[in-house]
Formats: structure tokens, C-alpha cells, sequence
């Protein structure tokens, strides 16, 4: 008999056991899922044969990730995270990422109530908050009058002007018209993003006595 | 049926397991499913994944050393041994436990004869 989901358990297991010691430190929670990996190779070449059930078992007496987890807290000493609390900082933060950017930035990076993905979310959607949609959208428009080509002669008057645009005008003023209200939508669209995201009162993972 | 002492008890147990532990790599070095195997028909070990916090808190706490050694029949194993720390620690365990058991047992017998 061969077990045809083995790999999709044990990968499942481990990631159960890595997600719920989270708040351990980095070298502990490394230690932890490397040393019950290798428990896990170690059990499985124990087996006669080996079926999904047999590899069931190895988990099951491995035990909940979780309860794995709240007996190396305490076995470590390691206290369970604490709620936090968002206060001005955070309503801050909100408001200056898109306002004012660097600021902003600093404030929202310094706040432990962000994952740093959602960090990087508000310091990157776009770049610089407003400030940096005006530098970007200046870019733009500087770079739209290089499609044409104006000729003048000696006088300074227009003799000709060719644009090399093969799109119909009216798309063209659609498309500028919308990429605008997105790119100035969006620094309020990631303050938005990053308001709800806070952890508000994030409750600490319970642990099992 | 959970009884009164429940709590208690685990907890005894938790608290003793880590010499228990010791008291296995006190003569030869072992790895972690060897032991788990000595405890498991013991009853002190429910749960088989929190034997490798209690490990690696022996360790940090210098009172076993580890060492790899290749395996026949596998990847490498991790032997856990007792330091000088850990024998230390170990036979001040023991002298407390013995006195422990022997005045609980005697108050628990004396009660039960009257």
C-alpha cells in the first residue's frame, strides 16, 4: 500500500506548526519545525508500509500544532503577544502616507500594528503618496508631447504638426482621463487599505494550559 | 474522568519529564525518537511534538550537549548527551525527588492505616 497523500499532510502539518509558532523567535521557531521535520522522517522509515493512515498517526501523536506550540512557550518561557492597541500613531500614519509621504512612511514603519507586507503596500501603492503621483503624472506629461512632431519656420510660426499617434484621439483623452483618477485615487484607496488592515485589538493566540 | 489532583499531576509530570529526559542520555548519548520511544510505553510523554521545545530549553540551558552523527539507515540524527551541568543538576533532582516520594508516601499510608 503506498500513501498517496503523504507529502500533502506532512507539508500541511508543518506549515500549521510554523503559522501557530509565529510570535516565537525566529531561531527557536526554525529549531522547532526542523527538529519535528526530522522526527517525521525518522517515524516514517519505522513503517512497515506506509499509507495515509500510518502517516495520520505520526501526526497525531505528534499532537496540535498548536498544542505543541503553547507548551514550547511556556517550556521556552516565552510570553504570548500582546494585544496592541493602535492609538495617534497609527491614525497618523493613515493620514501622512498619503499627505505626506516620507512622514508618513517613517510612521507607518515604527507601528508594530502592520504586517510588513501591508508596510510595504502603503509605502510602494504608489510611491510617494501624492507627492509622488504629482512627480509621476508631470513625467507623463512631459513625455505625451514627444509623440509630436511641430514644425516651424524662420518667423516661429507653425507650419506643421504631425502627431504620431495611431490610437483615435477620444480613446487616448479616456484612457488619460481614467489612468488620472486611478493614480489620484490611489493613495487614498491604500490609506483606506491600511486603515482596515490595522490590527485592532488583535487578540494573542490562546494558550492551552 | 478528570479528578481533582488532574492539574496537579500534569503538571508534576511536566516538571519531572525534563529529568526523566536527562536521566536517559545520562549514560549513553541518545536522539530525540530513541528517547520518545523509552517514554512513550512510560505514559510521561502524551504528546509526542513537545518533547523538542523541552530538547532545545535543556540545551540553551547548557545542561545536555548535542552532537550529529551520520545513521545507517537515514539522515543524520541529532545525540543529545548530559553535560558535567546537567549530572549536576540531575543528582540534586534526584535527592529532592527521593525525599518527596518517601515523605508523600508515608503521610499517603500512614493516613490510610488509621
Amino acid at each position: 500500500m503506498t500513501a498517496p497523500h503523504a507529502d500533502q499532510l506532512i507539508d500541511g502539518y508543518l506549515a500549521r506548526l510554523n503559522a501557530a509558532a509565529d510570535d516565537l523567535p525566529k531561531a527557536l521557531r526554525h529549531e522547532l519545525v526542523d527538529d519535528v521535520r526530522a522526527h517525521i522522517t525518522e517515524a516514517r522509515t519505522r513503517e512497515s508500509e506506509e499509507t495515509d493512515a500510518v502517516i495520520l498517526n505520526i501526526l497525531d501523536r505528534l499532537g496540535e500544532p498548536a498544542a505543541v506550540v503553547a507548551d514550547a512557550r511556556e517550556r521556552l518561557g516565552v510570553r504570548p503577544p500582546q494585544p496592541y492597541r493602535p492609538g495617534v500613531l497609527e491614525i497618523l500614519a493613515v493620514i501622512l502616507v498619503p499627505f505626506f509621504w516620507p512622514v508618513g512612511v517613517i510612521l507607518l514603519w515604527i507601528s508594530p500594528a502592520w504586517h510588513w507586507r501591508d508596510k510595504l503596500i502603503g509605502t510602494l501603492v504608489p510611491p510617494g503618496g501624492y507627492l509622488g503621483v504629482s512627480v509621476l503624472a508631470l513625467v507623463a506629461v512631459s513625455g505625451r508631447s514627444g509623440g509630436c512632431i511641430t514644425m516651424t519656420n524662420a518667423a516661429g510660426a507653425v507650419i506643421q504638426n504631425t502627431c504620431s499617434h495611431t490610437v483615435p484621439s477620444w480613446l487616448q483623452t479616456l484612457a488619460a482621463v481614467v489612468l488620472t483618477i486611478v493614480i489620484y485615487a490611489l493613495p487614498l484607496i491604500t490609506a483606506g487599505y491600511l486603515a482596515i488592515r490595522l490590527r485592532w485589538g488583535r487578540q494573542p493566540q490562546a494558550v492551552l494550559a | 474522568m478528570r479528578v481533582p489532583a488532574d492539574g496537579l499531576v500534569s503538571q508534576m509530570r511536566r516538571g519531572a519529564l525534563e529529568y526523566c529526559v536527562m536521566a536517559l542520555v545520562q549514560q549513553t548519548p541518545r536522539y530525540a525518537f530513541e528517547m520518545i520511544e523509552a517514554l512513550g510505553q512510560t505514559g510521561m510523554l502524551t504528546t509526542e511534538g513537545t518533547l523538542y521545545p523541552l530538547l532545545s530549553r535543556l540545551r540553551r540551558d547548557g545542561l545536555v550537549k548535542t552532537e550529529w552523527r551520520e545513521s545507517t539507515d537515514g539522515p543524520p540524527r541529532r545525540y543529545y548527551e548530559l553535560t558535567a551541568e546537567g549530572r549536576r543538576a540531575l543528582t540534586a533532582f534526584r535527592v529532592e525527588w527521593v525525599g518527596f516520594r518517601a515523605a508523600v508516601d508515608g503521610i499517603l499510608q500512614e493516613a490510610k492505616k488509621s
